[in-house]
């Protein structure tokens, strides 16, 4: 349960962590854009090394990247059988049993997992240095536009951060009452599926009240401050643009275009 | 000796930027047959130096030896249940453990689970939750439906049902009414006197822990930094004030009145006693 990575928001200071959410989150759709669109391993060796720095510079270390790739494995191999099996252009590389493996679904697949696990480092930099609540906020500048069509994005933007707020409550109150059960004997990890059904029960159950009663407080505590929905707020913490914010903004641009125009040129 | 901490170290989130080190080289006899207390301001690491009790955590580096279990750092236990058996552990807000239909069944859940039939795990049900005062009128209603005070001691029983040769209590009495709070105190002293249970309680009540444990450990940033008689400690005023503690009221009032001329003995620990020692003094 706590080695659950991807998502994760790493609370340190650094550079990464002072940027704008809106300049990361621009950041964030350039850059994905940049990783879709080329054809060629130079323009992955240049995100990479940027990427790289940027990680660096977010003074995140290489192991928690590695471990947001966990889940991705179990795609990755199957997504590697799948084209063993179905792409037949290039040369024979190899021959597995009665199956003859081509270079082009080597090296396809290669580039596609490259390509994923670029968009996973990706993802995985913003939201670690990006606290939920800043992102809340910077989705919800880049939603603005939708309030033309009477799209309610004060209202999602809420909902969004209320659920991100509380996902370490809950997990911290799954691992509580884990522990509370399995004081009593229960194990979650082995036993006979009857055994099993209990096990998970007698964590469902609580859990479930305790999410009610929290929901309850919650709604309470809102109301005692007054809060309205749909009603016009001011902001207590104004996000701003700084110098910095742009240049990564334009950073990102560039590698965009870089990939463009690798297209046509590589 | 039931329990021994051997340079034990616990660091949460190991291997991340923002690891932190919750308990730094403990070394810690617990002796058996008492009640000890835990203290400490917030955060200085008293659950999770319990939490090593029944192996809910295991240690980063060093060792513990609790009855005749050995969890050594970096070994995988094969005796979790024999140990979590002998040792019970009752957490903080631990009404929000009760999940079973019924009362009963709640609380016949941990016996069950290490074993025993279910119709005797109801029989011990049936006298545990005798023993923290749930009346039997009680015994079939929902858990959900009780009064925060009710589903705590309900919780107490469900442990004390398990029959464990060890008890560990962290902050059994937090939100609780005086009365309510009492009543639990008591139940735990009279587990020890008559069952002879070794009691551990973490606590922040300096009253509670002064007038009924035996020994006290204090920590602070991950360190034991005092262990010994309670007694001693509340005593040594230079202590309270290194660890930024307050003096028990009895202790106040114990040492005012010896300051005024009063001889008391080196027993008159409680109201009742010092009553008795002062009232042969007192000029009409
Ligand atoms: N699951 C966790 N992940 C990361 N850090 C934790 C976790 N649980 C506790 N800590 C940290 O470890 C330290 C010790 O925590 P612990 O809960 O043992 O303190 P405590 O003495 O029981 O405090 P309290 O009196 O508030 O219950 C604290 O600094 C806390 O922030
Ligand atoms: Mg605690």
């Amino acid at each position: 349960m706590n080695n659950l990575v991807f998502g994760k928001y790493i609370p340190i200071d650094s550079f990464m962590h002072r940027l704008d959410p809106r300049a990361k989150l621009i950041g964030l759709f350039l850059m994905i854009a940049a990783v879709f669109v080329p054809k060629s391993w130079w323009v992955f060796l240049v995100i990479g090394l940027m990427l790289a720095l940027a990680l660096l510079m977010a003074k995140i270390g290489i192991k928690m990247i590695v471990q947001s790739f966990k889940p991705m494995v179990m795609m990755m191999i199957f997504l590697m059988v799948i084209n063993a099996l179905t792409v037949k252009t290039g040369d024979v590389l190899f021959t597995v049993g009665p199956v003859q493996v081509y270079s082009d679904a080597v090296f396809n697949t290669l580039f596609v997992i490259v390509r994923l696990l670029l968009m996973i480092s990706i993802t995985t930099l913003l939201t670690a240095t990006t606290n939920p609540l800043d992102l809340t906020l910077g989705i919800e500048w880049i939603l603005k536009p939708l309030e033309v069509i009477h799209f309610p994005t004060h209202e999602v933007a809420m909902m969004v951060s209320i659920a991100l707020r509380f996902i370490p409550t809950i997990i911290e109150e799954t691992i509580r009452i884990m522990n509370a059960q399995k004081s009593r004997g229960v194990d979650f990890e082995n036993g006979r599926l009857a055994e099993k059904i209990s096990a998970i029960l007698s964590l469902i159950v609580p859990l479930f009240s305790v999410a009610f009663e929290r929901a309850y407080e919650l709604a309470d505590a809102m109301e005692a401050r007054g809060y309205v929905p749909g009603a016009k707020r001011s902001r207590y913490h104004v996000l701003k643009f700084r110098f910095v914010d742009y240049l990564f903004i334009l950073i990102c641009v560039g590698a965009l275009s870089f990939s463009i125009l690798s297209r046509f040129y590589l | 000796m039931p329990i021994r901490f051997k340079a034990l170290s616990y660091i949460y989130n190991k291997d991340m930027p923002y690891a932190h080190k919750a308990l730094d080289s403990v070394d810690l006899d617990i002796r058996e047959g008492i009640i000890t207390a835990i203290i400490g301001e917030t955060g200085s690491g008293k659950s999770t130096l319990v939490e090593h009790l029944n192996a809910l955590l295991l240690p980063s580096e060093g060792s513990l030896e609790v009855l005749d279990y050995n969890i050594v750092a970096g070994q995988k236990q094969k005796f979790l249940k024999p140990l979590r058996k002998d040792v019970g552990l009752v957490f903080q807000f631990s009404e929000y453990q009760l999940f079973e239909e019924t009362v009963i069944k709640d609380v016949a859940f941990g016996p069950m689970n290490f074993g025993l039939s279910q119709q005797d795990a109801l029989k011990q049900a049936a006298a545990a939750l005798k023993l923290v005062k749930i009346d039997e009128s009680l015994f079939n209603v929902s858990p959900l439906e009780l009064s925060g005070g009710q589903k705590r001691r309900v919780a107490i029983a469900g442990i004390i049902a398990c029959d464990p040769r060890i008890i560990v209590l962290d902050e059994p009495t937090a939100g609780l009414d005086p009365k309510g709070a009492r009543e639990i105190i008591d139940l735990f002293v009279s587990l020890n006197r008559q069952l002879s249970k070794t009691i551990i309680i973490v606590s922040h009540d300096n009253e509670m822990v002064y007038n009924y444990c035996d020994e006290t450990v204090v920590l602070s940033h991950g360190k034991v930094v005092y262990h010994g008689p309670t007694m001693e400690l509340f005593d040594d005023k230079k202590k309270l004030k290194e660890f930024d503690m307050l003096e028990p009221q009895i202790v106040s009032f114990r040492n005012e009145l010896i300051e005024k001329g009063f001889k008391l003995s080196k027993d008159a620990r409680t109201l009742k006693v010092i009553a008795r020692e002062i009232a042969g003094q007192v000029k009409r």
